[in-house]
């Protein structure tokens, strides 16, 4: 086992996926020379050249349809956004070109592709710098959605998202980068976390709050605040956005009966709500208590502190949505 | 912008590649330029007919010795990209007619077991990139090949991207070649400029004179050419081929055309409002396929009668494909659900 840093965790998944695939390359804007702005590609020019470390000019739209058009020709091709929110610049690429590919092609074409990149807020990044748009990708067939939020998580979703033979847009939050860290397995046991399984990150009885990405964090922290007052969370992290693992879910709305869901982007039309739907339509029956969001408000992610902290979710926001359900 | 003077008028060629073509060679694009004109005629007829019910048929009238011209000189593991006007071009490059018919009308058994339309198909084995009604992404997507092809050591295999005069407004249009261009990757852009995106004219497209100006723009070599021309177009080509499999770059071929009839079976009566009727008469006159025959008369090696028009054959060929890809069975309707993801790497749950 290796201790290190969330961000780490990305960068030893994708260096040692290169050394074992050379079919796997990467593109992005100062990924090469300069080893990515925040340095998650760092020494991988050095090491892999220049044909497997492109240093790309600033568009967003050449970059993934460079790993499209490889990954039709058998390569699998790593396309970094500098910051996530860029992807909109690259959306035609992901949502109409990557992510019809198969079956416009009868099956016979697969596309398998990574488009990584820095997301979401809490870092002062304003509007351009903290989104988190993955309900667009969450929408959209042919592409699947990962967000990890621990490093051994990062590190086996990113193996098996370079793995994989279809388009995942894979959202690394900044805020957990440096924050957080933990133990990865070495690269001999050639460690895998499927696409698609969530796990539960921390067992209780009387809520399960469903989250991803940098929200199980802040969802941990308010599990423990709440054991002392006797509120018990189960804390599922969905790891995989899509396919998203309702099994995990309604195992532990079984035991709950209560269910909170929180996410960081806006709350209309997000994940949540798609999971809310869900359990609304095939398992009201499982409910003691109407479901509860935490969520962005609908609003972009302003800059100024006072602003930022009123649209994103907090700790806080979730103690006090969870003590609701448990009086309920 | 530099030019290939290939025109008769000016002359002795600058480069004469047509001169390399035998009499053998001469009747294959002979063939393959009518071949071109009646799958247009046979499938406008089959939709007039009632024969044809779904989808569109964007037509190439006008337009052959673009598809022609550009196919011919290339060799295997050289990649296209059509579009919707280069139909032949797949069965030019492999595809069988029969396949390309079973797509037109939906067939279980086409490229894209009737999933997608027209020519949203491709044959990743033959050389033949899938495009989408996004036009200008295909220049983009065309990159990635030509990297992969890189990164397989292959570097002088080219891949021939096809797109009209108005897609070159698109960002992913110039993404792609600002990407080829300062990576000198072999990409040569086929511009088929017939004048019209739909109903909107070039120069509310494109503000230079010609497209071919835009190739400035990227430090790479622009032709802006007669697209109704075979030899033009041959002879062009054929340099193109080999300053991109010298390692020197793409090249930007203007083919200047004009779209004889409307965007697509739907628009022949609007196409003959917002288009002055006076202009597509004009263009009438400069088809392509009795300009080929004339010249091919011209060298004394063909007599008239090895010259039908059209070759009894081609039209034999193509229908005998239509009546196939009829009589083939739709697709199930629980496939529409097949192929959206390929779990076959098995790292998903």
């Amino acid at each position: 086992m290796r201790e290190v840093t969330f961000l780490e965790a990305i960068r030893l998944a994708m260096w040692e996926e290169m050394e074992r695939d050379p079919n796997v390359f990467m593109i992005g804007e100062d990924i090469g020379r300069m080893g990515g702005a925040f340095g998650v590609t760092a020494g991988f020019m050095e090491h892999f050249g220049a044909d497997r470390v492109i240093d790309a000019p600033i568009s967003e739209t050449a970059i993934i349809a460079v790993c499209v058009g490889a990954a039709a020709t058998g390569k699998r091709g790593i396309a970094e956004m500098q910051f996530i929110d860029f992807i909109s610049y690259g959306f035609d690429q992901v949502v109409n070109v990557a992510g019809t590919f198969l079956y416009r092609s009868g099956g016979k074409t697969p596309i398998p592709i990574v488009v990584r990149g820095p997301s979401g807020g809490y870092v002062g990044g304003s509007l351009y710098h903290s989104q988190q748009f993955e309900a667009w990708f969450f929408h959209t067939p042919g592409v699947k959605v990962v967000q990890p939020a621990f490093p051994d998580d990062a590190y086996g979703l990113m193996k098996a998202s370079i793995r994989d033979n279809n388009p995942v847009v894979f959202y690394e939050h900044k805020y957990l980068y440096r924050r957080v860290k933990g133990a990865i397995p070495d690269p001999s046991e050639d460690y895998i976390v499927k696409l698609g399984e969530a796990r539960v990150r921390r067992y209780g009885d009387d809520i399960t709050v469903v989250t991803y990405g940098a929200m199980v964090h802040f969802a941990l922290e308010a599990a423990q605040r709440l054991e002392k007052e006797g509120v018990s969370l189960e804390v599922i992290d969905l790891r995989t956005v899509k396919p998203l693992d309702m099994e995990t879910i309604l195992k532990s709305l079984e035991k709950t009966s209560k269910l909170l869901i929180v996410y960081e982007a806006p709350k209309t039309g997000g994940v949540g709500a798609e999971i809310a739907a869900r359990i609304a339509e095939h398992s009201f029956e499982l409910l003691d208590a109407p479901i509860k969001r935490v969520a962005a408000k609908d609003a972009f992610v302003p800059f100024a502190e006072p602003l930022e902290k009123f649209v994103l979710p907090s700790v806080d926001d979730i103690v006090f949505a969870a003590r609701e359900l448990a009086a309920y | 912008m530099s030019r290939v003077r290939t025109g008769r008028k000016n002359g002795r060629q600058a480069v004469a590649y047509h001169e390399r073509l035998t009499k053998s060679d001469l009747q294959k694009i002979y063939r393959n330029l009518w071949f071109a004109r009646v799958f247009d005629e046979a499938l406008y007829d089959a939709k007039k007919k009632g024969r044809l019910r779904r989808g569109n048929v964007y037509g190439s009238r006008g337009q052959e010795a673009i598809i022609v011209g550009t196919t011919y000189p290339l060799e295997d593991g050289d990649f296209v990209s059509p579009i919707h006007r280069d139909m032949p071009v797949f069965i030019l490059r492999g595809m069988t007619t029969e396949e390309v018919m079973c797509q037109v009308w939906g067939k279980a058994e086409a490229p894209t077991r009737g999933k997608d339309s027209w020519s949203h198909m491709g044959d990743i084995s033959k050389g033949i990139v899938h495009s989408t009604s996004m036009l200008g992404s295909t220049i983009a997507v065309a990159c990635g090949v030509l990297w992969s092809l890189r990164l397989d050591g292959k570097r002088d295999r080219v891949l021939v991207a096809y797109t009209g005069e108005g897609a070159t407004a698109t960002g992913p249009f110039h993404e792609g070649l600002n990407f080829a261009a300062v990576h000198k990757l072999p990409l040569i852009v086929v511009v088929e400029n017939n004048q019209y995106a739909y109903s909107t004219p070039v120069e509310l497209e494109v503000p230079t004179k010609t497209v071919a100006e835009r190739a400035k723009g990227y430090g790479i070599p622009g032709y802006s050419i007669d697209g109704n021309d075979f030899i033009e177009v041959y002879n062009t080509m054929c340099a193109a081929l080999e300053h991109a499999r010298a390692g020197k770059g793409p090249v930007l071929i203007e083919c200047v055309t004009y779209r004889l009839q409307g965007h697509a079976d739907h628009d022949e009566t609007r196409a003959r409002q917002y288009r002055p009727v006076e202009e597509i008469e004009m263009w009438e006159k400069r088809d392509p396929l009795p300009r080929f025959r004339q010249y091919l008369l011209s060298t004394g090696q063909f007599t008239e009668s090895e010259l039908p028009e059209p070759p009894p054959d081609v039209v034999e060929e193509i229908q005998r494909a239509i009546e196939y890809a009829i009589s083939r069975p739709d697709p199930e309707p629980h496939t529409a659900l097949e192929d959206i993801y390929d779990e076959s790497a098995g790292v998903s749950k």
